[in-house]
C-alpha cells in the first residue's frame, strides 16, 4: 500500500499520565477512507491515544504523522462535557464550524443552513432552540454527531460514541459512520461492544497500552489475541521497572 | 494509629502528656515577676494622664495604643499577659471598654482597677451611638478631667502609699495645667458668635465638649465606627446642614472620610481636618498627649469655622 | 398618584449623592451581573467572598510601603486578588483539582498572610474598613471607575463569548480545534478580579458581592441560556439597587444590606415562583401531560 492510502502514521508514541504509560510505543497507520475501530480493556489508553490524534492532549512523546491540510473532527467522550452548562442545540452543533469562524466570527446564511442540515440528517430538526441539558442522552449524542458532521472533516474520531445510548440512535448514528465512509473520510471509533465492530469495521487496533493487533478486523479479533489483551492489568503498577526500549 | 480502635490513640500516656502540655500556661502565670511595677491603662489619653501624675519610677503602658480604636480593639494573649503583671489597672469605665471585663478574668490580674469616670453623672448617649445609656467620653470636657485626676490621684496614692506626695505634687501641677488650658479655650471660642458654633464630625464623641463650651455637634453616623448609615440619615444631614448654614466638616481618624467628603461637597460646606476623640495620635503628631489633643482639636475647631 | 410618583422619583431628584448611587448600583449590575451568571454556571459561585479576603495582604503591602494612602492600598489590593485568581486558574488547568477547592486553597493562604503583615505594622487601624467604601459616598473618580469597568466587562465578554460557552461546556473539543482554552479562562478571571475590587472600593464588600451573586442565583428560575440569563441578572440588580435605595432613604435602614436583602427577596422569590423549576409554581400547577 502506497503512504497516500495511510491516513494518519503513528511512529513511536506514547502517551503518559503521571509518569505510568496509557499508551506505549505505538507504531503503525490508520488506513484512509476506511473505518479502523480501537478496542481493548479499560484503562488500555484507548481515549488517551484519540485525544493525542485529536489534539486534545498535547503531551506525548514519538510522532504522528498527517497531511498537514488534514481537517480532524474530534468528538470526546460524554462523560468530560458539562452538559449542565446552558448551550443551545443550534449553538452546540455550529461549534462545528470553529475552522472557519474561529473565536470571533459571525454566522452567515449559508453557515446556519448547514447546522439545519445537519440537524435533520441526525434526526433533530426542530430542536435547535432546545438546552443540550434537557435532551436525553441519545438525542445529545446525536447533537454532537451534527457537530461531526458540520465540521466536514476527512479523519474523524470517536471516543466512545455510543456509552449508554438507546439501539434506535445507535442504529442511527452508525449509518452516519456508513455514509461518511462511502464519502471517503476516516473514520477512529473507540468501541467497546465487540460484535457491532465485527458488523461494521473492516479494520481493529486492539489496544492494550501496548498494541497487540492491527489490521483487518477478523484476523485482529481472535481468540488469542483477545486472550493477551485481557492479561493485561487494569491498574498502575507503581512498583514496575522503568521503561528501556529506545526511541 | 488505627481509625477502627481511637482508643489505642487515646491511651494513658498520651492523655498525660496533653494533660502536661495544657498545664504549662497555668504555670506560667504563677511565676511572680520581680521587675518595676506597671500600670496599665485601657487606651492611649488615659495612659497619658496616669502618665503626668504618676510616679517617675512607674511605667505606664496602654492597652489601645495611639490612632487604634477602642470600639473594635481584639484582645491578644499578650495584651493578658501585660494585665497579669500589672501593679494597677486604669479604665475609663462607662461602658467605654465593652472588652475589659473579660480579659481583666482571663488574665488572672487580682489588682485594684481605678474606674477614672466615677463619681461623674453621665450625658446620655441617645439612641444613634453604638453605647446604649452613658456616653463614656467624658475627657472631652477638662472640668471633668479634673475629676478624671483625681480619680487618678487617690487610686495611685493607695495604692503606693510611699508615693503619695509624689502623686499629690504632680496632680496639683497637671491641674494648674489644666485649668490653664480649660481658659484658653474658652477664649478662643468666645471670639465666635455662638450661633455659628455649629460644626459635623464624623464620630459623635463630642457631646460633652459640645455642653462644656458651647459648640452644637452633629454627627452622621452613630458612636459605633461599624454602623452604616442609611440613605435617609445622609439626606437629613445634608438638608440640616444647608438650612442651619453649617460651615464645617470635621473628619476623625477612625471613620470613613469618603462619605464625610461626599456630604460636604454637597451641602456646600468644608472639610476641615481631623479632630482626635477616643485616642492620641502617634509620637510626634499633633495629639501626642491629652492637653495637646485638647488644644489641637480646639484650633481645629476654630480653623475651620472662622475661615 | 403623584405622591406615589413623589416618593419614587423626588429622593433622587433632589440630592446628588442618591442619583450616584443610583447610577454605581445599576453600573454595577451591569457589569458583574454577566460575570455572576458564569460563576453560577461554573460552580464558582463562592469565589466573590473569597476575593474580599484575598485582597487583604496586597493592601496591607501597600499600607506597609506607602502608609494610609488609598491608592496604594487599591493597587496592592487587585494585585493580590489577581494573583490568587490566577494561581487557582493555574492549578485548576493543570491539575485535577477543580475551581472551588483551588479558589479556596489560595484565598485562604492571602487571608493568612494579610493578617500577618497587618500585625507587623502595629498599628490596629481596621484596614479593610479603609478599604471598602459605601453606596452613599461614591465619587466622582468612584463611578468613573465602575462605569469603565463594566463598559470592559461587557465588551469583552460579547468578544469572547464562544470560546468561553465551549470552554465550560466542551473544553476537549476547544482544545482539538485549537481555541485558546487558557487565554479565555484568564480573561474571566482577570475581569472578575476588575470587577469585584472596583466594586469593593466603591459600595465594600456586602454589595459588590451581594449584587454579583444574588441576581445571577435567581435569573436561573426564570430563563436558561447565558445571554438571557445575565439580562435578567441585571434586571433584578437594576430593580433591586432602585428598590434599595428608596427603602434605605422612606424606612431609614443602612443602604448596602438594604439593597442586598431587596435582591435576596427577588431570589426568595423566584425560587418559589420562577417560571422555571420555581417550588412552589411546581406544586400549584395542575398535574395535567400531553399526549406526546
Amino acid at each position: 500500500m502506497t503512504a497516500a492510502a495511510h491516513a494518519v502514521r503513528l511512529h513511536d508514541v506514547t502517551v503518559a499520565y503521571r509518569g505510568h504509560p496509557a499508551v506505549h510505543h505505538l507504531s503503525g497507520a490508520f488506513v484512509a477512507g476506511a473505518m479502523t475501530a480501537v478496542v481493548g480493556p479499560n484503562g488500555a489508553g484507548k481515549s488517551s491515544l484519540l485525544g493525542a490524534l485529536g489534539g486534545a492532549l498535547r503531551g506525548f512523546e514519538g510522532r504522528i504523522e498527517h497531511d498537514s491540510t488534514l481537517r480532524i473532527a474530534y468528538l470526546p467522550q460524554a462523560s468530560s462535557l458539562d452538559r449542565s452548562f446552558p448551550v443551545r442545540v443550534f449553538e452546540a452543533v455550529a461549534m462545528g464550524l470553529w475552522a472557519r469562524i474561529g473565536h470571533f466570527g459571525a454566522l452567515r446564511r449559508v453557515d446556519r443552513t448547514c447546522v439545519e442540515r445537519a440537524l435533520a440528517a441526525v434526526g433533530l430538526s426542530g430542536f435547535g432552540q432546545r438546552l443540550l441539558g434537557e435532551l436525553s442522552a441519545g438525542q445529545a449524542q446525536r447533537v454532537l454527531f451534527a457537530r461531526v458532521l458540520v465540521q466536514d472533516a476527512e479523519l474523524i474520531l470517536l471516543d466512545e460514541p455510543f456509552n449508554a445510548i438507546d439501539a434506535r440512535t445507535t442504529a442511527d448514528l452508525l449509518s452516519l459512520l456508513h455514509r461518511w465512509k462511502n464519502e471517503a473520510r476516516t473514520v477512529i471509533a473507540v468501541l467497546h461492544d465487540l460484535d457491532q465492530v465485527r458488523a461494521n469495521f473492516e479494520h481493529t487496533l486492539l489496544l492494550a497500552r501496548e498494541p497487540v493487533a492491527w489490521g483487518p478486523t477478523a484476523q485482529v479479533l481472535d481468540a488469542a489475541h483477545l486472550f493477551k489483551a485481557r492479561q493485561m492489568a487494569e491498574a498502575w503498577d507503581d512498583a514496575a521497572a522503568r521503561c528501556e526500549r529506545a526511541a | 494509629m488505627s481509625l477502627i480502635e481511637p482508643m489505642t490513640f487515646m491511651n494513658r500516656r498520651n492523655l498525660i502528656r496533653a494533660a502536661a502540655l495544657a498545664a504549662l500556661p497555668l504555670s506560667a502565670q504563677t511565676q511572680t515577676t520581680a521587675a518595676a511595677p506597671q500600670i496599665v491603662a485601657s487606651f492611649s489619653i488615659l495612659a497619658d494622664m496616669v502618665r503626668e501624675i504618676a510616679p517617675a519610677a512607674l511605667l505606664v503602658t496602654s492597652l489601645v495604643g495611639p490612632d487604634a480604636d477602642a470600639h473594635v480593639f481584639e484582645p491578644t494573649p499578650a495584651h493578658g499577659k501585660r494585665l497579669a503583671q500589672a501593679g494597677l489597672v486604669v479604665v475609663n469605665g462607662l461602658g467605654f471598654e465593652g472588652w475589659i471585663d473579660r480579659l481583666v478574668k482571663v488574665s488572672g490580674y487580682a489588682g485594684p482597677v481605678i474606674v477614672s469616670s466615677r463619681g461623674i453623672t453621665p450625658r446620655d448617649a441617645g439612641k444613634s451611638h453604638g453605647h446604649r445609656g452613658a456616653d463614656p467620653h467624658a475627657w472631652q470636657d477638662l472640668a471633668l478631667a479634673r475629676r478624671y485626676v483625681a480619680n487618678l490621684r487617690d487610686g495611685m496614692a493607695e495604692r503606693w502609699p510611699q508615693h503619695q506626695a509624689e502623686v499629690k505634687q504632680r496632680s496639683a501641677a497637671y491641674l494648674e495645667r489644666m485649668a490653664g488650658l480649660d481658659r484658653q479655650v474658652r477664649a478662643l471660642l468666645e471670639a465666635i458668635p455662638r450661633a455659628q458654633r455649629r460644626v459635623i464630625a464624623s464620630h459623635d464623641a463630642f457631646g460633652y465638649y459640645g455642653a462644656a463650651y458651647g459648640v452644637d455637634f452633629l454627627a452622621p453616623q452613630g458612636w459605633n465606627t461599624h454602623s452604616e448609615p442609611s440613605a435617609a440619615a445622609v439626606a437629613r444631614l445634608i438638608r440640616q446642614i444647608k438650612q442651619d448654614g453649617v460651615r464645617a466638616l470635621f473628619v476623625e481618624n477612625i471613620s470613613d472620610p469618603r462619605l464625610i467628603q461626599r456630604i460636604a461637597q454637597e451641602a456646600g460646606a468644608r472639610v476641615g481636618g481631623t479632630l482626635y476623640s477616643d485616642a492620641l495620635s502617634a509620637a510626634g503628631g499633633p495629639a501626642d498627649t491629652y492637653l495637646k489633643l485638647f488644644e489641637h482639636n480646639t484650633r481645629t475647631l476654630v480653623a475651620g469655622l472662622t475661615a | 398618584m403623584s405622591s406615589v410618583l413623589q416618593a419614587v422619583v423626588g429622593p433622587f431628584v433632589e440630592f446628588p449623592f442618591m442619583r450616584r448611587a443610583l447610577v454605581a448600583t445599576w453600573a454595577l449590575s451591569l457589569g458583574s451581573a454577566p460575570i455572576g451568571c458564569l460563576l453560577v454556571l461554573r460552580r464558582m459561585s463562592l469565589v466573590g467572598d473569597a476575593m474580599a479576603h484575598a485582597v487583604l495582604p496586597g493592601a496591607a503591602a501597600g499600607f506597609l510601603l506607602a502608609g494610609l494612602s488609598l491608592p496604594a492600598m487599591s493597587l496592592g489590593g487587585f494585585v493580590a486578588a489577581l494573583a490568587v485568581a490566577l494561581a487557582a486558574g493555574f492549578v485548576t488547568r493543570n491539575t485535577p483539582q477543580r475551581e472551588d477547592a483551588s479558589f479556596a486553597a489560595f484565598y485562604l493562604i492571602a487571608l493568612a498572610l494579610g493578617v500577618l503583615l497587618v500585625s507587623l505594622r502595629g498599628s490596629q487601624m481596621d484596614l479593610m474598613h479603609m478599604l471598602f467604601g459605601s453606596v452613599l459616598a461614591v465619587d466622582d473618580a468612584a463611578l468613573l471607575q465602575i462605569a469603565v469597568v463594566a463598559s470592559v466587562t461587557l465588551w469583552t465578554l460579547a468578544l469572547i463569548y464562544r470560546p468561553l460557552v465551549l470552554e465550560s461546556f466542551d473544553p476537549g473539543f476547544l482544545r482539538s480545534v485549537g481555541g485558546r482554552g487558557a487565554a479565555v479562562h484568564i480573561a474571566l478571571l482577570v475581569l472578575l478580579v476588575a470587577n469585584l475590587v472596583s466594586a469593593f472600593q466603591a459600595l465594600g464588600t456586602l454589595m459588590a458581592v451581594g449584587l454579583m451573586m444574588l441576581p445571577a442565583t435567581a435569573a436561573r428560575f426564570w430563563v436558561a441560556g447565558l445571554p438571557a440569563m445575565a439580562a435578567v441578572a441585571v434586571a433584578i440588580g437594576v430593580a433591586s439597587g432602585t428598590l434599595g435605595l428608596l427603602l434605605s432613604y422612606h424606612a431609614e435602614l443602612p443602604s448596602g444590606p438594604c439593597i442586598v436583602l431587596v435582591c435576596g427577596a427577588a431570589y426568595v422569590l423566584s425560587v418559589l415562583f420562577g417560571a422555571r423549576d420555581g417550588v412552589l409554581l411546581r406544586q400549584l400547577r395542575k398535574p395535567v401531560h400531553l399526549t406526546r
